[in-house]
């Protein structure tokens, strides 16, 4: 074998080699090699390229570590605000209920996502959700409608290449600036000015805990089938018994009490989705980092055998070098 | 008998306590409200809340929202509210006078309607701190 290494050796040194054996030697590790193969089939990668990826990777380990770091922090930020904002619409579904399965006509899908990727796949499964709830709708009856509003870039990327036509309204960058209510408000009356609507289902991602994304479906009614739902009873029937004050009609104000619960829940979905963001992007950039720290204690195992390899085949040039002026 | 009162705004739980009665205004005037009233659902203007906890009254400024009576449990949600207590007196009365001068060189009807709105604003802190004092 030893022999075998000299004859493949011996081949690309064939123009350096001279009678002093030694000098050409030497040269030896400063020839830049690549990759070749050799005539029992061995790959003979050599160290520079070997240490380049090992650069390389380790550049990738560091900066999904920074990542993560990042997003740790932005988690902890928004988590207070969510978790404040969560106890905000729980009176409004005491009071009205939350009827998934209300049939109406008009639905809308309002798919929260984010804006930058590398966040494991919450996108995914909102989109997956939002067409779900899409086909669900339509296969119900043919004067029934589904259209979407559309948060986030992401979700646009996705929907955008099969349901072009269904879709009412985009809003992109919405993380720009800190959230808070305010801004929420506003979006949830543009939404609102916009969109005929009967029904409207907020897909998000719940935050349930730092691993545990639940997607959600959160849904506002319009005042009249609420009306409509409170005089065929069940769990809306209560709502007559309320006596509405502060205005000139009930109707009046059930409005508005509707439009303040769709910008509330807007709100805290919004929230949540950021969470949810920031959390899966957290565990990916982990997930990564330690892929990136395996294949680097990989790729240095094989450094290692490569060095060795062609300290070994230098030193064996140099004794049969020395043996041949002996002999 | 007393009232479970919870106030919640976007950004956090403002109050959540027992009390003996509560005065709110609403839209259409000022309502008071003791145990075991009907149960109800209101619309609540720019306002002060007064709370009655044993014997003492409270006063927290409300910035519109909702409000909602069952069973001895009050629910209010209002955009944004500030304990009567909370509230700087000198902060307030620069404020109210900001106020007042944007609106007289408001222009233009989106100006003078935001302007109004922050005056009203700023009058309800100022009241809220002469009904304590």
């Amino acid at each position: 074998m030893a022999m075998a290494a000299l004859r493949r050796e011996g081949r690309r040194l064939a123009p350096l080699i001279s009678p002093r054996t030694i000098t050409a030697v030497r040269s030896s590790p400063l020839y830049p090699t690549l990759e070749d193969e050799g005539p029992l089939g061995v790959r003979h990668i050599s160290t520079q390229v070997v240490r380049n990826r090992m650069k390389s990777v380790k550049n990738i380990q560091k900066i999904t570590k920074a990542m993560k770091m990042v997003a740790a922090s932005k988690l902890r930020a928004i988590q207070t605000k969510t978790e404040n904002s969560r106890g905000l619409w729980q009176p409004f579904t005491a009071l009205l209920g939350d009827l998934p399965s209300a049939d109406v006509k008009k639905n809308v899908v309002v798919t929260i996502s984010s804006d930058k990727g590398l966040c494991g796949g919450i996108n995914s499964t909102s989109v997956k959700i939002s067409k779900g709830l899409h086909k669900l709708n339509s296969a119900t009856g043919p004067e029934k409608e589904t259209k979407y509003v559309i948060l986030g870039e992401k979700a646009k990327a996705q929907l955008v290449r099969d349901s072009k036509k269904d879709i009412e309204l985009i809003i992109t960058e919405l993380q720009k600036n800190p959230l808070n209510y305010t801004q929420v408000s506003v979006l949830a009356d543009e939404i609102l000015k916009n969109v005929e609507y009967d029904a409207l289902r907020i897909v998000f991602n719940k935050f349930q805990s730092v691993v545990s994304f639940v997607p959600t479906v959160s849904t506002v009614l319009s005042t009249e089938i609420v009306e409509r739902e409170a005089e065929s009873g069940g769990k809306l029937g209560d709502l007559d018994s309320y006596e509405v004050e502060g205005g000139e009609t009930k109707g009046e104000i059930l409005q508005n009490l509707a439009e303040f619960q769709f910008s509330c829940t807007m709100f805290n979905a919004v929230l949540e989705n950021a969470c949810s963001e920031q959390g899966a992007r957290m565990s990916a950039m982990d997930s990564s980092s330690r892929n990136a720290g395996d294949m680097l204690d990989r790729l240095t195992l094989t450094y290692n055998r490569t060095r060795q390899a062609s300290i070994t085949t230098e030193l064996i040039e140099i004794i049969s070098g020395a043996s041949a002026l002996e002999g | 008998m007393t009232l479970n009162l919870c106030i919640l705004t976007p950004n956090r739980i403002v109050l959540d306590s027992e009390v003996k009665e509560i005065i709110l205004s609403t839209n259409s005037g000022q309502i008071g409200v003791l145990p075991n009233h009907a149960p109800i659902a209101t619309a609540i203007d720019t306002g002060i809340l007064r709370i009655r906890l044993n014997d003492q009254w409270l006063t927290i400024a409300l910035m519109g929202g909702f409000a909602r009576m069952d069973n001895n449990e009050i629910t209010i949600l209002v955009n944004d509210a500030e304990k009567g207590s909370d509230i700087d007196p000198q902060e307030v009365q620069q404020a109210l006078e900001i106020a007042e001068a944007n609106l007289r060189k408001a222009e233009g009807k989106i100006q003078i309607i935001e302007a109004n709105l922050a005056l009203r604003q700023a009058r309800t802190r100022v009241e809220a701190i002469n009904a304590i004092s």
